[in-house]
């Protein structure tokens, strides 16, 4: 990766609150625990955009280590559409600034986290917000060409720095706890 | 003469210390004089063999050294002195020569001539790089030693003595020696003239920064990195003279990647700028701020940032003490710029590096009042221009976050500095509390806003009372709008700090804000946005009333709509009763949950709710029970309401003196035991209806009147050890057991009954004789042991039995032992061992019915003593039955571990130690029985243990985690737990995948490495399961190997 800055002061978003699931049937009474999450018979919980949101909000920003592509508004949950019949997710991310040159590694991170956590029925597409980065064309067709994909993470180096920005993904949302420092 | 001879001759065949203690003896003695030594030593002294010249010089100096100071008069010293100083012109001899010269230095005989002669000899004659390092030891114990005691003669040596000693000291390694040196240097760094020597003294020091030390593994020294470190940062902290080239190597340092090395520098900058002083530090404040600012700004890790700002605390604390504590008088230099700097950055309130800027601006608080001063004075303006700036309207929530934050800093600086940075904020107290109420009714901005609040409330004495009224009549606001987000809970945080700081605005303007969004009919079955409304409100209320005057005003509210929804005599119109009861739920829960945790604060107006509420709900619940019109169509029938007002009743009556206890306990037993309920409530309100019958343990109750069993159960078990129940124990212990096996009905009225027996047990044992011999020879006999006898019967026979059992164990009660064999004794009757199996193994699990809040005898270790007695019975028959006798005993086994604290069994758990793999391979046999509690159950018990490994290390440890031996059978075990086809149970899938994620922590990746292909594969599959949480755990078990 070159030390070339594209951004060197970003804004920061709040983060948003994990998405709350309202179960499909009636619920009348307070329940005590939050163990009947899961435990709500045999409830069938399809994959939503939420879950996929989830799972990459906590990638690290390879510009900005300590800031999660969440926190720099890089994906949000309305820009993740789920359909689960058909097996196909569209993620949509937007670049902080249009010449920004790490718009392909993030959308990278983003497939490689997906591609180890979703069910391999899935086909995903990865794709910049139309309009919001220069070579937005370029960037597209990197990340849904699935040689150009097995290409890249071939490099030692980039699947290094990939690595370094997937460390944080499994916070889900959650702030970072003290360190062990 | 002869003697020392002897010794002599001795000593140079075989060296030995015998010797020189007897000749050292015998010169203090006088039987040895000093003089026949050294003429005894003669001949090895001129011998042309070094090697005898050599030891000749050693006896001597070794003598001398074990010889009392006394007995060596200066005459002596004198002669000893230019004897040994010869010898240091022989480079054979040297070595024992300084071991000479170290036993004199130590001599107060020694003339201050003397000194500067052994100074000079060293300084020509040795050469340290030829040396040893124990010999380079002694050199710098002689200066240490000469330093110690004739400091005067060295300063009188002045430059010389430097010059000669920078040589000497130049290129040391060894950390032993440098330890000594440091200490030499900082003495003469502090008292010495060294205005010529600086530059040598400070390269001689300053070389050794950054520390780099690593202790070998079993260091015998015990020399550690940091006690280096520390040496060295007190030389260089010593001299004010050093600053300028100080800091510039401490900001060369500061500027390597190592995040130890910059740890390092900013700590010793924090130590030395004090010293430097204010001018050297002014000069080099532009290259501080920049080297410092990199830090901050750009962060390698949060220690780093969080020492770069104590470093930046420290540059202007240095830099602006000395100046005059006048705050009005106008900042010049760096901590004008530095604030300038971060305001400017502030512009952008949303941007990334707002925030560092804003933590600067928060150290700057708290450093000197002037500085503190100036930074308030030009922060908050800016911020609140910016706020009100129409243009930036959408950052409105970054600048208040930024003007929350900084309130706190000012807030918990005042806390330090209580006069200076209170008053500061009072020109801008008004409009500080305009911007955050403005704040408070955009979404985006009441977060900060409430944050900020939260910071201007907790600033003592800064809001008077009209002023808190007002925070809380806008915070209210926040309140009534319908907020999903974490806005809400921090609104009710701050209102639970004015709640503590002033409650009266909150009882007089919140809770009747919320209590006016209760409804008094419960929302329809179809109503779910109102019924969320009414849970949150309550949630609220919940974190709102703990405070006693709160709580009172929520207990009377509360009340009132529970006597509205549940009145027996006015029935909901409506045919759906379960809205009102589910309504009436969460009321309950809502004061329980308030309870608990007043319980757990000790308040002390608990105990007045007796009155107040509890039997108010008791009569609500029996009078309902008893109603003329069918009891099972009130919302009072449902037994989830019953559990609730049980957990208030005993919460209540537990915090009673025995004395209240006493007559409460009567009432209800009047009602229970003899149907009178009159005995009850001797209110005027006619409750109970003309030739009504409440006879709960009848047979034929109905299930609303056995229901309330649960009532009484509570309120007994909280009953203290000196209250008596007015009956015989025996004989009611006796009518409850008959009444769980065979008269109650639901699962909810046996547990009351046991909950009692247990309790009753716990407390009065020492009355029960009767009640125990007739539960072993009649009861066990007819009730539990008679296979003809019904199952089920059976069944509930052996939970009586259970938790008569539970009532000995925890006081450690002799019988407790034939109790359990009988249950033993089951394993081998098919129809109930699996059930007997069970209550052993889960007779020691702690229980809510017999606590140290209930008043129940405790024993400590009741359950590790229990564990002992038969843990490796059950392991045993685990290993050597088969069948369904095999299979008890491993139920027995799983239950126990699970029921008992760790400890109890840890030493069967291949964490202790490699000659115990006892359990494991059981636990695995358990993994594959049927019922998925217990495969849950033994799941969560290797997890535990694997938590335990990780918190350990194992996995680096000489010899591992002792599962590795099992990781193969572990990881397949648990992979056929992980797939929907075949477990059912969330539970189980959830409790094998997190297992399959940690299991790589504590075992060596080579153990797994054949069974990765597998492994993912497998977890491919549950990425795809039909439950959310379990796609959670295959994430995440699946990320754990890939790393």
């Amino acid at each position: 990766m070159s030390d070339q800055t594209f951004n060197a002061n970003p804004t920061v978003f709040a983060l948003t609150k994990s998405a709350k699931r309202r179960a499909a049937k009636e619920l009348l009474w307070l329940s005590q625990s939050d163990e009947s999450d899961y435990d709500s018979g045999d409830e069938f919980e399809p994959i939503d955009g939420d879950e996929v949101f989830d799972l990459i909000r906590s990638i690290s920003d390879p510009e900005h280590r300590s800031l999660t592509l969440e926190q720099l508004a890089v994906v949000s949950a309305p820009q993740i559409t789920v359909t689960d019949q058909r097996n196909h997710i569209m993620v949509e991310f937007t670049p902080t600034v249009p010449h920004c040159g790490m718009s392909t590694l993030i959308g990278l991170s983003i497939r490689v986290r997906l591609m180890r956590s979703l069910p391999a029925r899935f086909k995903v597409d990865i794709r910049v917000k139309p309009g919001s980065h220069n070579s937005e064309h370029g960037v597209n067709k990197q990340l849904n060409d699935k040689e150009r994909v097995a290409a890249a993470l071939e490099n030692p180096a980039l699947v290094e720095a990939l690595e370094v920005c997937l460390a944080t993904a499994s916070r889900r949302g959650q702030p970072v706890e003290a360190g062990p420092y | 003469m002869e003697a020392a001879q002897r010794l002599i001759q001795t000593w140079v065949a075989t060296p030995r210390d015998e010797e020189v203690e007897i000749a050292a003896s015998g010169i203090s003695q006088g039987n040895i004089k000093l003089v026949h030594i050294v003429q005894g030593l003669g001949e090895y002294l001129t011998s042309d063999d070094d090697d005898l010249r050599n030891k000749g010089v050693e006896f001597l100096a070794k003598v001398i050294g074990k010889v009392p100071t006394e007995h060596l008069n200066r005459q002596a010293v004198v002669v000893l002195l230019s004897f040994f100083m010869s010898k240091l012109e022989d480079l054979d001899t040297i070595i024992p020569a300084l071991k000479g010269l170290l036993a004199l230095s130590r001599l107060s005989s020694l003339s201050d001539e003397g000194v500067i002669i052994i100074l000079n000899g060293i300084f020509k004659h040795v050469k340290m790089q030829s040396l040893v390092q124990a010999q380079r030891f002694i050199v710098f114990s002689i200066i240490d030693n000469l330093l110690a005691i004739r400091r005067q003669v060295l300063k009188v040596m002045g430059n010389d003595f430097i010059t000669g000693y920078v040589a000497l000291a130049e290129g040391e390694k060894d950390p032993r020696n440098l330890m000594l040196a440091f200490a030499i240097d900082r003495v003469i760094l502090i008292e010495f003239d060294i205005k010529e020597k600086i530059e040598d003294l400070f390269n001689i020091t300053a070389c050794y920064f950054p520390i780099s030390f690593r202790p070998p593994p079993d260091d015998p020294y015990g020399i550690t990195a940091d006690d280096l470190k520390k040496a060295l940062r007190s030389c260089l902290n010593a001299n004010a003279a050093f600053g300028p080239p100080a800091i510039a190597l401490f900001l060369e340092k500061l500027a390597t990647v190592a995040p130890p090395t910059k740890w390092d520098a900013l700590a010793t900058l924090d130590e030395c700028l004090p010293v430097y002083g204010a001018s050297s530090v002014r000069n080099a404040a532009r290259q501080l701020w920049n080297a410092l600012k990199l830090e901050i700004f750009q962060p390698t890790d949060p220690l780093t940032e969080e020492a770069a700002l104590k470093s930046v605390q420290v540059v202007i604390k240095t830099i602006y003490s000395s100046s005059s504590e006048n705050p009005s008088q106008d900042l010049e230099g760096l901590a004008k710029d530095a604030c300038h700097e971060c305001i400017t950055i502030l512009k952008e309130p949303e941007k990334s590096q707002a925030q560092p800027a804003m933590k600067i601006l928060c150290a700057f608080i708290s450093t000197t009042p002037s500085v503190s001063h100036h930074t308030v004075s030009h922060v908050i303006p800016h911020l609140i221009k910016l706020f009100l700036n129409p243009d930036e309207v959408p950052n409105r929530g970054a600048s208040l976050n930024l003007l929350a934050s900084f309130i706190a800093a000012l807030r918990d600086s005042a806390i330090k500095f209580p006069d200076v940075n209170a008053s500061s904020l009072v020109p801008y107290k008004d409009e500080v509390l305009g911007v955050f109420t403005t704040g408070l009714q955009t979404p985006s901005s009441a977060g900060p806003a409430i944050s900020g609040l939260h910071a201007l409330v907790t600033m003592a004495g800064l809001l008077d009372e009209d002023e808190i009224g007002f925070v809380v009549s806008n915070v209210n606001g926040v309140l009534s709008n319908d907020r999903e987000d974490s806005v809400g809970v921090d609104a009710l945080d701050l209102l639970t700090t004015i709640s503590i700081i002033s409650p009266v605005h909150v009882s007089s303007t919140t809770l009747p804000l919320l209590f006016s969004l209760l409804p008094d009919r419960a929302p329809s079955r179809g109503d779910a946005a109102s019924r969320e409304k009414s849970w949150s409100v309550l949630n609220s209320l919940s974190r709102l009333c703990i405070q006693p005057v709160l709580f009172e005003t929520l207990v009377i509210r509360l009340s009132t709509k529970l006597n509205l929804l549940c009145d027996p005599l006015s029935p909901p119109t409506d045919d759906d009763v379960e809205p009102s009861a589910a309504y009436a739920h969460a009321i309950l829960s809502t004061l329980a949950t308030v309870l608990e945790k007043k319980v757990s604060r000790g308040d002390s107006d608990v105990a007045k709710y007796i009155d107040r509420l509890v039997s108010g709900l008791v009569v609500l619940f029996l009078g309902g029970a008893v109603s003329p019109k069918d009891p099972s169509t009130l919302p009072i029938a449902d037994s989830r309401l019953v559990i609730v007002a049980a957990r208030i009743v005993n919460l209540i009556a537990a915090v009673l003196p025995a004395q209240k206890q006493e007559s409460f306990i009567q009432k209800l037993y009047s009602a229970y035991v003899l149907g009178d309920l009159k005995a009850l409530s001797t209110s005027a309100r006619h409750i109970w209806p003309d030739g009504s019958s409440f006879a709960p343990f009848e047979r034929g109750a109905t299930t609303v009147q056995a229901n309330t069993l649960c009532l009484f159960s509570e309120a007994l078990l909280a009953l203290h050890k000196e209250v008596r129940v007015p009956a015989d124990p025996s004989v009611f212990l006796e009518m409850l057991v008959q009444f769980s096996v065979d008269g109650a009905k639901a699962l909810l009225h046996r547990e009351s009954a046991w909950h009692i027996i247990a309790s009753v047990v716990n407390k009065r044992v020492t009355e029960l004789d009767g009640f125990l011999k007739s539960m072993l020879e009649s009861f066990y006999q007819t009730a539990i042991a008679d296979a003809s006898v019904d199952v089920d019967l059976r069944r509930y026979a052996i939970g009586a039995w259970a938790w008569t059992c539970k009532g000995l164990l925890v006081q450690n009660h002799a019988q407790t032992a034939v109790f359990i064999e009988r249950l033993i004794d089951l394993f081998d009757d098919e129809a109930v061992n699996w059930d007997a199996a069970r209550a052993v193994g889960s007779v020691a699990a702690q229980c809510n019915a017999l606590t140290k809040s209930n008043h129940s005898t405790l024993k400590i270790l009741h359950a590790q003593r229990y564990s002992n007695s038969v843990l490796s019975r059950f392991i045993e028959g685990a290993k050597t039955y088969a069948g369904s006798k095999q299979n008890a005993h491993l139920v027995a086994l799983t239950f126990l571990i699970r029921s008992v604290p760790k400890t109890a069994y840890a030493h069967k758990m291949p964490t202790a130690g490699p000659s115990a793999y006892i359990l494991l391979p059981l636990l695995l046999c358990g993994l594959e029985l049927p019922d998925t509690e217990i495969r849950t159950s033994v799941i969560e018990t290797l997890l535990s243990a694997a938590e335990a490994d990780t918190a350990t290390d194992a996995k680096h440890s000489k010899e591992g985690s002792l599962v590795t031996e099992h990781a193969t059978s572990l990881t397949l075990t648990m992979l056929k737990n992980i797939s929907i086809a075949t477990v059912s149970d969330a539970k189980v899938r959830i409790a094998a995948l997190r297992y399959l994620t940690i299991l790589p922590k504590i075992v060596r990746y080579d153990a797994l490495h054949p069974q990765k292909a597998i492994v993912l594969r497998d977890l491919s599959k549950a990425l795809d399961d039909p439950k959310r949480a379990v796609r959670k755990e295959a994430v995440d078990a699946r990320y754990s190997r890939y790393i």
